[in-house]
């Protein structure tokens, strides 16, 4: 007995010991060592992050851990981006943010992404939490501006307010204006998804004006040129911008007054915005493009020659978004040139084109794996690949950990030699030992799947389109790929035999999608039925599943492991295959 | 390829039928987009048909999967700098102006119409009919339609007055059937 004592130390010690260890990962750890470990450290966590909403309950959450000071949520399915999954889903927020305001007076931080969220939602977030300062809302829909007026008249120590590509219904820009004139508390302030017309601007001012340590501030398409240069001089401090609308007729005071802001600004490291570019305005970046680091120019509609002179003006950049205006030429440039380059994206200028509209082809991404020796982050989309292109990207980046390729005619094969393009990503998986995450397009294979399953052993995400041959397919992928956590599946002849031989490799993951597929309502029922702990969802717009054969097969399905059991929010097309769930009709 | 079902768990079906698997179906995205209510074929003239599903040329849902925002906001300024687009330029407001194009169908010249000074489609729309000459007794015989910034021809009055304004960028009034 006393020399158990004597080893174990007083909980405040333990506490302070604990509070060095930030990230989730080694926190459950901790929770894992023994009881008294377990509740320590449950009172003492102060950060949440709950990959699914459904996945657990507020409820849940809340007895768990009860001094909880920032919290961050995702609902709907990655696909939702795409428009798969219908309206009315779910992934509503009030009833987190109504069990939260009861129990955590003292959340300070909410980050959500792909949920539904209220004015209600917003109102009673500005009206619980006294200490609130950070919101973030990434792809988030279902409010006003009526609600962001709420947060920011309540809020008055706010330092973030993060509105990335959100759906804002967009009633006034006077919300801006209800900041009070106390608060100087910003530090990042992210409006580019609104459409207003009238972002009250002059309000948008005296707020930059009054906020000495905003350090990142993105601006929306109604703000124009002109007023660009305002903004930057009352906040020479800025490291991240993203510009408004970035034309005007050319005008020599106008473009000067405008390099002079920019010039001003020592820190700025990363610029975006960019909507209706006249490139004869772009030069007025150049004093600060030697320091930026990240630049995205994916709205920009601006050709090759015109984008090669920015980039060439980068040497540090790390990272590029970019439509395929780029085209190879401006490829090989930016490998020329930016030799620190880390993440490149590139997306479809004409994205339902049948024919290719730009001179972008597969040759543009091997000279960037090629030029680019730190290259880890992919997201290319194409009309032509050869699995020789592949290979050689893969072993000129064996650092690759995403590595997303949209070739866009769905199974189109090697241009070169009309095979499936399996080698090809074969040797991705197999040269990029820390590939995290992979996008597969083109025509493949079972055989693609094998060397995924083979050798994608860190392969956390994987997303399929109309690939394989058959369940050996997904077969490999489920019984392979030991870190896999999200596979999303669409458009593939995937069957029951592999999901029902690998359920409870399906408890290991956080969520599986597979919509247009083969998998069978009789399947999806006996999972439901066999598997507990996970929530086995069948969508359908059309008709129950149920009213016709059993063999028949979904058109769309979401199964996710969850200690919550099944959701009470579901609309009439998502059906639960739960046992305790009767379908009613 | 022979593979055992490790858990014993036995599908009452057979596994042998078939059934297409690229799904091409028209119809499907008019079912799933609950948005935007889809219209009797027999309803409308076929131009309107080919319009609205001139964005899904395959028939596929979200593919190529670029996000549906990252979409819209590139189509606005793909529009803007194809300055002939016959429709006027998409987010013609954002450029500080709320007049719309109206056309008629059967009339040639189209006419614009200040969107801003309405709060209602009740305004709108008799405003619209005075401006074509239509009275009282034939107004019911005719139904207002808009096109918005992703190219499809709805039915204006089936969405709240909010969501017709931000997504309007120009009106027709047609004939209606039936």
């Amino acid at each position: 007995m006393q020399k158990e004592m004597a080893y174990s130390f007083p909980d405040e010690v333990l506490k302070h010991v604990f509070s060095f260890i930030q990230s989730d990962k080694d926190r459950n750890a901790v929770s894992l060592v023994c009881k008294s470990w377990y509740e320590i450290e449950r009172w003492c966590r102060r950060k949440v992050f709950i990959g699914n909403c459904y996945a657990v309950s507020p409820r849940m959450v809340i007895r768990r851990f009860p001094e909880v000071r920032s919290i961050e949520l995702k609902g709907k399915p990655h696909f939702a981006d795409f428009n798969l999954v219908p309206d009315g889903w779910g992934g509503y927020v009030l009833q987190w943010i109504a069990e939260m305001a009861g129990a955590y007076p003292w959340l300070g931080e909410i980050r959500l992404k792909r949920m539904v969220v209220t004015d209600e939602s917003l109102e009673l977030i500005a009206k619980s939490f006294k200490n609130f300062k950070v919101l973030v809302l990434f792809s988030c829909e279902g409010f006003s501006t009526d609600g962001l007026a709420a947060i920011a008249a309540s809020c008055k120590n706010l330092r973030e307010l993060d509105l990335r590509e959100s759906e804002v219904d967009d009633l006034s820009g006077h919300w801006l204006a209800q900041f009070p004139e106390t608060c100087t508390s910003l530090v990042s302030l992210n409006i580019s998804c609104l459409g207003s017309d009238e972002v009250s601007f002059s309000a948008l001012e005296r707020l930059v004006d009054r906020c000495p340590n905003l350090r990142s501030l993105q601006l929306n398409r109604a703000v124009t040129l002109d007023k660009i240069a305002n903004i930057l001089r009352r906040a020479p401090q800025l490291v991240d911008f993203g510009t408004g609308n970035y034309a005007a007729e050319l005008q020599p005071d106008v473009f000067s007054n405008l390099a002079g802001a920019f010039s001003s600004c020592k820190e700025l490291k990363s610029l975006s915005g960019f909507w209706d570019v006249v490139p004869a305005y772009l030069p007025a970046l150049y004093s600060i493009c030697p320091r930026l680091t990240s630049l995205n120019l994916s709205y920009a509609t601006i050709q090759s020659p015109d984008l090669i002179k920015l980039v060439s003006h980068c040497p540090r950049l790390q990272r590029l978004l970019v439509l395929d205006y780029v085209e190879d030429s401006g490829l090989e440039e930016l490998a020329s040139s930016c030799k620190d380059l880390q993440e490149l994206r590139v997306f479809p200028s004409d994205p339902f084109g049948v024919e290719p509209n730009v001179s972008l082809t597969e040759q543009g991404l091997v000279a960037v794996s090629l030029g680019c020796p730190k290259l880890q982050s992919v997201l290319y989309f194409c009309r032509r690949m050869s699995n020789a292109a592949l290979v050689t990207i893969a072993q000129n980046c064996p650092n690759l950990t995403r590595f997303r390729l949209c070739i866009i005619e769905p199974k189109t094969p090697d241009y070169l030699t009309l095979d499936p393009l399996d080698a090809g990503f074969g040797a991705i998986v197999e040269h990029c030992k820390d590939l995290r995450r992979l996008s597969l397009s083109g025509l493949l294979t079972d055989h693609v799947f094998e060397y995924i399953g083979t050798y994608g052993k860190k392969l956390e995400m994987l997303s399929v389109a109309f690939a394989g041959d058959s369940d050996l397919g997904l077969h490999h992928v489920l019984s392979g790929c030991e870190s896999l956590r999200k596979l999303e599946i669409r458009d593939c002849p995937f069957g029951d035999k592999a999901l029902l031989a690998n359920a409870a490799k399906l408890e290991t993951m956080r969520s599986l999608w597979m919509s247009s597929c083969a998998v069978s309502f009789g399947a999806c029922k006996l999972l439901g039925q066999k598997m507990p702990k996970l929530n086995v969802e069948v969508i359908d717009e059309t008709e129950p599943p149920d009213s016709r054969p059993e063999s028949y097969p979904v058109d769309k399905l979401y199964i996710y492991k969850s200690v919550a059991g099944p959701r009470f929010d579901m609309p009439p097309f998502v059906w639960s295959m739960d046992e305790a769930v009767k379908i009613l009709h | 390829m022979c593979m055992e079902l490790q858990l014993g768990l036995a599908l009452p079906g057979s596994d042998t039928w078939s059934r297409p698997l690229l799904k091409l179906g028209l119809y499907e995205d008019i079912n799933v987009n609950r948005k935007k209510r889809g219209f009797d074929h027999g309803y409308l003239e076929d131009e309107f048909s080919a319009a609205s599903f001139k964005n899904y040329e395959k028939g596929l849902v979200g593919w190529p999967p670029v996000e549906t925002w990252r979409r819209k906001k590139l189509r606005c300024q793909v529009h803007n700098h194809m300055t002939a687009a016959e429709n006027g330029y998409c987010g013609g407001r954002a450029s500080n102006s709320s007049y719309v194009k109206v056309k008629m169908e059967g009339v040639v010249i189209a006419r614009k119409i200040d969107i801003s000074i309405h709060q209602s489609f009740e305004t709108l729309t008799t405003t619209i009919m005075t401006m074509f000459d239509i009275f009282d007794e034939n107004r019911r015989s005719f139904k207002l339609t808009y096109q918005d910034k992703e190219g499809d021809w709805l039915i204006a009055e089936d969405v709240p007055w909010r969501t017709f304004v931000r997504s309007l960028k120009c009106l027709k009034l047609i004939r209606s059937r039936g």
